[in-house]
């Protein structure tokens, strides 16, 4: 038998595989096509305190080995969460991460402050990659110090497990990473898209009506691996790895460099039963090379 | 549910239309028409997305469905490659379909382009359903226009247009659909059913806008998921706000789409 299971802050996962925010709906979405509770946890799509209608269309559009999207945060509002997506996972056997976002620092205390009393809820991941309303538009986890201020907010209004879930889009990711830690994180997650874009030669049009969108998918995996990498150098708390994952092979990658759990994304997308695929795979990969717990893969990147 | 399905026949119909029959027992059981499936063309990070397709008819005697595709890209090149014997990873069906438990006598059908492809489902139904139907199919060129004389056996009234003036009306098939609804003010009940290329449908809505029948409109958009999960294939819908294609649709009835502009 092999342990699977790993800590993240004081949450216990079954597994170290849970389903990244916008790529599964709010957890029940594809029930027809995986048991959810075989799954390490669930991390519900990006809600904000009002309804979002999203953005305009073409929201998304395929590129090579990966894809853009602008959804520009469609989401059914706190309300809604709580009344009707959090009560169809009760009973589920698995863990729970609502994802959060706001248009202003303060707002991410509110919707914190909304939703942290639940006990369906797990734990709650700080969605920064989005734009910052007040000051200029800018995604708020572009700046260490707003950063810092969103997590402090956070962290006041709950003593729930709290992730920051970072954007690569940053000079120096370390340092954003640090600031959440310091500020109270539990851990970080990375990453969130990259931003991207494409053009229709043949229209002379851009593939997304808001032009820039967020490039996912296999084609971004060796950068998330490396801001990985480069976060898990620098911090103490857990780090969560995000991006580009589609195979057993890429989540063990991510567990040596030093990552505690994976998120898989856009995977689900492409073959909704993929991320149990990941579960089985890891396992059978422990067991033959003798690993009792995969625990003891985290970080085991050997330099040559 | 995910299949893996093989291919038992597939050949061209004219240089880049092809047909592909799939052995797909419990989606020949199960579909409606209007539904479709969700193609991964081969396995693999490259194409990365699968190809939402047209249920282009059933043949539940075989257990089979059949698809009806333009090679339009990488996707569809691929799949055009194929041969019997491969086989297909696919979800499905997908989505909802036509709605055929309004009460009509008589059916108007408008097919543009590839819109062909999830009609002759349709009409294979509203045919069980002892319907009278009318078929405008436009197209580019007349080489597109197939199984004619089966179309007109099965007692179908059938009127082509063709942009490039190789067969029936020269011009566009709501050409066909403007001079149609002038002529038939009858007592008879109607439903009305287009599918095809955005834009002919954009066309189709503004020229019923005086008839007082329902029609409904099989949309297209591009998708990931084909779920209602990644919400990347919305539609603006009256009353509704943003609906998925993929979901919510394919077909809605045409006069609740807000097209862009
Ligand atoms: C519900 C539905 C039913 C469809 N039924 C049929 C059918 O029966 N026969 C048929 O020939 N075509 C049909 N299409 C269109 C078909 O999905 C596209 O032609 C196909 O995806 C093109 O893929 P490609 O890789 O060859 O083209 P590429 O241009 O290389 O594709 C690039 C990306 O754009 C997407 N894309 C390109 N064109 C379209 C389009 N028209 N609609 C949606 N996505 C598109 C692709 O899926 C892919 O993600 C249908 C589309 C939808 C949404
Ligand atoms: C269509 C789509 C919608 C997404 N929506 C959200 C979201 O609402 N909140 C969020 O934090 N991340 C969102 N993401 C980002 C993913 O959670 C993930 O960080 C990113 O896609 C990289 O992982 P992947 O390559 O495995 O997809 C979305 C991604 C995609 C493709
Ligand atoms: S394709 Fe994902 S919501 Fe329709």
């Amino acid at each position: 038998m092999v342990d699977l299971s790993v800590k993240i802050g004081s949450l216990r996962l079954k597994n170290p595989v849970l389903t990244a925010s916008g790529t599964f709906g709010y957890g029940r979405d594809y029930d027809e096509y995986l048991d959810i509770a075989q799954l390490g946890g669930i991390v519900t799509k990006t809600i904000t305190l009002n309804p979002r209608e999203g953005n305009p269309m073409p929201r998304i559009a395929e590129t090579p080995a990966g894809m853009l999207n602008s959804i520009g945060l469609s989401n059914v509002g706190a309300d809604r969460y709580l009344s009707d997506k959090l009560p169809a996972l009760k009973n589920v056997d698995t863990v729970v991460i609502a994802n959060v976002a706001g248009d202003t620092i303060e707002e991410y205390g509110e919707i914190v402050s909304r939703i942290q009393d639940q006990s369906r809820i797990d734990g709650i991941e700080i969605n920064v990659s989005c734009p910052n309303v007040k000051q200029g538009g800018l995604a708020f986890g572009t700046n260490p110090d707003i950063t810092a201020e969103v997590v402090r907010i956070s962290r006041l209004e709950t003593e729930k497990p709290l992730i920051v879930k970072l954007t690569p889009n940053v000079t120096d990711i370390t340092e954003i990473a640090l600031a959440a830690q310091e500020s109270g994180a539990d851990a970080v997650s990375c990453m969130n898209t990259l931003v991207g874009m494409g053009i229709d030669i043949s229209t002379r049009k851009p593939l997304l009506h808001h032009i820039l969108g967020g490039l996912s998918g296999p084609s971004i995996k060796p950068v998330a691996l490396a801001k990985a990498y480069q976060i898990v150098q620098v911090l103490d708390i857990p780090v969560i790895g995000i991006g580009g994952i589609m195979t057993w092979e890429d989540a063990v990658e991510f567990l040596l460099a030093g990552v505690t759990a994976v998120q898989v994304g856009t995977l689900s997308f492409v073959d909704p039963y993929g991320s149990i695929a990941i579960i089985e795979g890891l396992r059978l990969y422990c067991q033959k090379n003798g690993i009792s717990k995969v625990e003891n893969l985290i970080g085991g990147m050997i330099q040559s | 549910m995910i299949h893996i399905c093989e291919i038992t026949e597939q050949h061209s119909i004219t240089n880049n239309i092809y047909r592909m029959r799939l052995k797909a027992p419990m989606i020949a059981s199960s579909a409606k028409p209007g539904q479709f499936i969700h193609i991964k063309v081969r396995t693999g990070i490259d194409p990365l997305l699968r190809r939402p397709f047209s249920i282009h008819r059933i043949d539940p005697g075989n257990e089979e469905i059949i698809l009806l595709y333009r090679k339009a890209g990488r996707g569809t090149s691929i799949l055009s490659q194929m041969s019997p014997g491969d086989s297909l990873d696919l979800m499905g069906p997908l989505g909802q379909g036509f709605d055929l438990q309004t009460s009509f006598d008589h059916a108007i059908i408008v097919a543009g382009g590839m819109g062909s492809a999830p009609v002759f489902f349709l009409i294979d139904e509203l045919l069980k359903a002892k319907k009278k139907i009318t078929l405008l199919w436009g197209v580019r060129a007349g080489e597109e226009i197939f199984n004619e004389n089966e179309i007109r056996k099965q007692g179908i009234e059938l009127k082509v247009a063709t942009e490039d003036a190789s067969k029936g009306h020269c011009g566009f098939v709501t050409d066909l659909l403007s001079e149609y609804l002038s002529k038939n003010i009858t007592k008879n009940t109607y439903s009305g059913f287009v599918c095809g290329p955005e834009c002919m449908i954009h066309e189709v809505q503004k020229i019923v806008e005086s008839v007082d029948f329902r029609w409904q409109a099989s949309l297209e958009a591009r998708m990931a998921c084909g779920v209602g999960v990644c919400l990347g294939c919305a539609v603006l819908i009256r009353e509704r706000g943003f609906q998925m294609v993929c979901k919510d649709g394919p077909v809605f009835d045409l006069r609740e789409v807000q097209f862009n502009g």
